[in-house]
């Protein structure tokens, strides 16, 4: 709609809603991608992290995982090696390869974000009224070539393989990609995984196959898609990450900062300890459990995970523990060792966390 | 990695095993939901070691034995 065509008759209340609407777009929550901007790393706070786990994914910054079938192939880190991000964005991801690894059939590189059900229920995905979703990001890579990725459900038994072109090194790239909503298989409406999308950094042949369709099988990138694994120092940064509902990629959706730092506590939380944050003192009998109540910054996805980090500065009693984690609260207890005040405080270098992530 | 199971005493004096330590540190409650403990059964029938609340190491035969009751 131009300028020139808008009418009084079109600004009358909700007309300009529902014309957006009706052309698959929406008002608030557009961009079902959390931390599409790459601005939060609260485990760490923009540190490097190699991939060495093959059992299961690693969390790096907010929200993002990645996975390696072979340990220690890559690293994340946010605004690796330093360069520009694109206008309007600040932070990147960053991915480096760490050798020139040739993958074999069964490997799988990828960088991941599990989306919540709830967040994903209304695209109506494996029914007749599934609704098409617009992935896009802004890219940069010192390799050339056609990439890709994969949306998947949470089995990876329905899974869209997409490929895309980076066709100059070391350049910010835009890419979108229209994805049919799938009109079958199981998609998550709860707070499991929803949909899943994920990028390849190197894939082998079990993993992939025809590229831009609906596949029952877990392929995960198209066949003959760029390795970046497979080249020494390569780098793969992304930014700008949105998924949307609709066919058209419409302009990053920028949340304010403090809402976009509550919808990542949701799945991960970092209770900081810096300035004696979190400082607990009472008297209290030789032996005796000492235990207190932190009210989580918001409820979490499901009961998390919880650790104690760091060494607190502890008077009468040892390091403390958790004593139990539910999704609104953290209990966190010491033992007295003698029959005295007893206290224990954190520091910028301990704190608690809580991991609830899919 | 390590597990070790957590027993928690109430204040009426009773007990429950509600919770497991992986790694010494990191406290992983019994929620079905949590991706965690989905990896800690799977790492304990893969053949991982589970210790009890005392530090005992458990057979394979107790240790999936236990993992048959949870939620």
């Amino acid at each position: 709609m131009s300028l020139q065509q808008i009418t009084a008759n079109d600004l009358q209340t909700g007309s300009l809603e529902n014309y957006m609407a009706n052309q698959g777009g929406a008002f608030g929550f557009k961009n079902r991608i959390i931390n599409g901007a790459m601005v939060f790393d609260q485990r760490d706070s923009g540190a490097s992290v190699t991939i060495t786990n093959t059992s299961s994914r690693t969390y790096t910054i907010d929200r993002w995982s990645s996975y390696g079938t072979q340990a220690s192939k890559f690293s994340v880190q946010q605004n690796a090696g330093a360069v520009t991000p694109p206008t309007g964005f600040t932070n990147y991801l960053g991915a480096v390869s760490a050798s020139a690894y040739s993958v074999t059939s069964g490997d799988i590189f990828n960088i991941n974000q599990n989306i919540e059900g709830y967040n994903f229920a209304d695209l109506a995905w494996g029914t007749s009224s599934a609704k098409p979703v617009t992935l896009s990001f802004v890219v940069y890579s010192s390799l050339t070539g056609t990439f890709g990725g994969a949306i998947t459900n949470s089995n990876n038994t329905r899974c869209y393989p997409f490929s895309y072109t980076i066709s100059a090194t070391n350049t910010w790239t835009t890419v979108s990609v229209t994805i049919p909503g799938d009109t079958t298989g199981t998609w998550g409406t709860g707070n499991g995984t929803g949909i899943a999308v994920s990028f390849s950094l190197g894939m082998g042949s079990t993993y992939t196959g025809s590229g831009n369709a609906w596949t029952g099988s877990t392929i995960l990138a198209p066949t003959g898609s760029v390795s970046v694994v497979g080249t020494s120092a390569a780098t793969f940064y992304i930014t700008g990450v949105q998924l949307e509902k609709g066919t058209v990629a419409t302009p990053f959706e920028y949340r304010d900062y403090g809402r976009e730092l509550m919808m990542c506590q949701r799945y991960y939380t970092k209770l900081d300890g810096t300035n004696n944050g979190l400082w607990w003192q009472a008297y209290s009998a030789s032996g005796q459990n000492f235990a207190f109540n932190i009210t989580n910054p918001v409820t979490m996805r499901t009961q998390p995970t919880g650790a104690v980090y760091g060494t607190w500065t502890v008077t009468n009693c040892g390091q403390p523990n958790l004593g139990g984690q539910s999704t609104t609260q953290t209990s966190i207890y010491v033992t007295a060792t003698s029959s005295a005040t007893t206290a224990f405080y954190s520091s910028s270098t301990s704190g608690i966390t809580l991991s609830a992530e899919l | 990695m390590t597990y070790q199971l957590f027993q928690e005493t109430l204040l009426n004096g009773s007990s429950m095993i509600n919770k497991v330590i992986k790694n010494s540190n990191i406290i992983i409650t019994f929620a079905p939901d949590n991706t965690d403990y989905r990896q800690f059964k799977i790492d304990i029938a893969s053949g991982a070691q589970l210790t009890d609340a005392n530090n005992n190491v458990m057979t394979s035969e107790q240790a999936n034995t236990f993992l048959a009751t949870l939620p």
